[in-house]
């Protein structure tokens, strides 16, 4: 199995206050994680730390193989080391997130091949060509020329989807994909992450849905208070075998 | 009545002639005031940088702009670096003073309205830049600066206004410009109210035409957004 990430002691400290307290994790290709815990517990904090929108104030985060470029100031505070490395390594994941944040001057399409063509230099038709059959599969086809502002969240996510696939990412980094679709938008997002881990996509999902949770993943992990407090394969998670700490969590 | 019809005539004719001097002044001002207010904006995201750019705001924004003009048409003739230097003859032409004045002193005004442009950005944007790999340069021209155009114009627009109409000051540093020019016509005929008319008339057609120009861009980018 290939390995696409690992993700060594990671800690962050916000003005003080620790949110990440060592967070190891390891991820093979087709794997699909999914990170549970209370909110305010770091889930967030830790997948940012991951493709350094956050920078851990310490640890080591190796994905598909490239280490990302972290060192320190002299007064200790954690700095890029090269931002060309620092894209390169960005450009091999991509982001999912809760507000779906596509970019509102573009149209879908424009969104869609972005990535691609400005970072990966590939030829724009052949992007556009890419794009098109991304949105047939997010369900979003006749909408490449339509404005964000024009649909609805469920379908802003769908495209955010479709544009997180164009760049054929190493790991997929989903931070609560659903929480902000109203209930009966959930469901077309939740079977759209379904069919891509289906299709083996490694993927890192930050969620509250506990059965899309126990269905999907390859393995549960619970975060409290910074810490793994607990992680497996969803049978033992969700069965006899679950730590009390996220037994309690589930039943809150 | 055909003696007011020839007067009219006349010293109409006599300030249109003098449209180019204002429109010359107020453009070259505009663009200039621009660029040196988009490096002003890129000068504070640096360390070095922002204090300068700063204290740059301050001293043009918190002064007057006629005080400004005097200062370098009739205050720099007397420092002799100047007058013996190489741009002497630069300095010593009143449109050259006035352009230099007004650049300055609306750059800061241009500066704080692409600030807060630039601070209403939606964050999660420029974070989908980012996580996408997309270069500090990448995310300035596919993200950045065309949020901020839509973001400024409003604003940007009513400072342009602001610029054609403070051309007039020019006239004080001897400046031909429109008001200039009435004010020499003033001078011959003593008919105060008439020929500041005709040249307060001359300002609403530039500024009534650059408004209209803003607004179909506006429109256009709106368009652009699905709006
Ligand atoms: N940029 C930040 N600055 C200061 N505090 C932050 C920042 N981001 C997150 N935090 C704090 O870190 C803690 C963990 O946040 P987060 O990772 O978003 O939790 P979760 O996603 O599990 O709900 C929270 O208490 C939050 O207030
Ligand atoms: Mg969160």
């Amino acid at each position: 199995m290939t390995e696409v990430l690992r993700a060594r002691g990671i800690t962050k400290s916000f003005g003080g206050r620790a949110v990440l307290r060592g967070i190891d994790l390891d991820a093979q290709a087709g794997d699909v994680v999914s990170i549970l815990g209370g909110s305010g517990s770091g889930k967030s904090t830790f997948l940012r730390c991951l493709n350094l929108l956050e920078l851990p104030d310490a640890g080591r985060i190796e994905i598909a193989g490239t280490t990302a470029p972290l060192d320190h100031d002299r007064k200790g505070r954690p700095r890029i080391a090269d931002p060309r490395a620092l894209n390169a390594l960005r450009a091999k994941t991509a982001m999912v997130f809760q507000n779906f944040n596509l970019w509102s001057h573009m149209s879908v399409l424009d969104n869609v091949i972005a990535a691609p063509v400005h970072v990966h230099g590939q030829p724009r038709g052949e992007a556009i060509e890419r794009a098109h059959g991304l949105l047939d599969k997010v369900g979003m086809t006749g909408f490449a020329q339509h404005w964000p502002r024009q649909l609805s969240g469920g379908q802003q996510q769908r495209v955010a989807i479709a544009r997180a696939l164009a760049t054929d990412p190493d790991l997929m980094l989903f931070d609560e994909p659903t929480s902000a679709l109203d209930p009966e938008r959930v469901r077309e997002v939740l079977d759209l992450m379904r069919a891509l881990a289906a299709e083996g996509r490694t993927m890192l999902i930050v969620t509250h849905e506990m059965a899309f949770a126990r269905d999907v993943s390859s393995r549960v992990v619970h975060v409290r208070d910074g810490v793994i407090e607990s992680m497996g394969p969803p049978d033992a998670m969700f069965g006899a075998g679950a730590s009390p700490a996220f037994r309690a969590f589930l039943a809150h | 009545m055909n003696e007011e019809i020839a007067f009219l005539t006349v010293t109409g004719l006599a300030i249109v002639r003098a449209l180019p001097v204002t429109v010359v002044l107020a453009l070259t001002s505009a663009l200039g005031a621009s660029a040196v207010a988009v490096a002003l904006v890129a000068a504070q995201a640096t360390r070095v940088g922002r204090p300068l750019a700063q204290v740059w705001i301050f001293v043009f924004r918190g002064t007057p702009l006629l005080l400004q003009m005097f200062m370098v048409y009739y205050g720099l003739a007397a420092v002799g670096p100047i007058r013996h230097g190489l741009l002497w003859p630069l300095f010593r032409d009143p449109l050259f003073c006035a352009f230099a004045a007004m650049t300055c002193c609306c750059s800061a005004y241009i500066a704080e309205v692409l600030r807060a442009a630039w601070q209403a950005i939606p964050p999660g944007q420029v974070e989908a830049a980012q996580a996408c790999g997309m270069s500090r340069w990448t995310r300035v021209r596919r993200v950045i600066a065309p949020q901020m155009l839509r973001l400024a114009l409003p604003a940007y627009g009513n400072e342009l206004v602001m610029l054609i109409k403070s051309t007039s000051l020019a006239s004080t540093i001897t400046v031909l410009d429109v008001t200039g020019v009435a004010q020499t016509l003033i001078a011959h005929s003593y008919r105060t109210l008439e020929v500041f008319c005709l040249a307060a008339a001359v300002y609403l057609g530039l500024t009534a035409g650059l408004t209209a120009l803003l607004r179909r861009i506006e429109r256009n980018l709106e368009r652009g957004t699905g709006r």
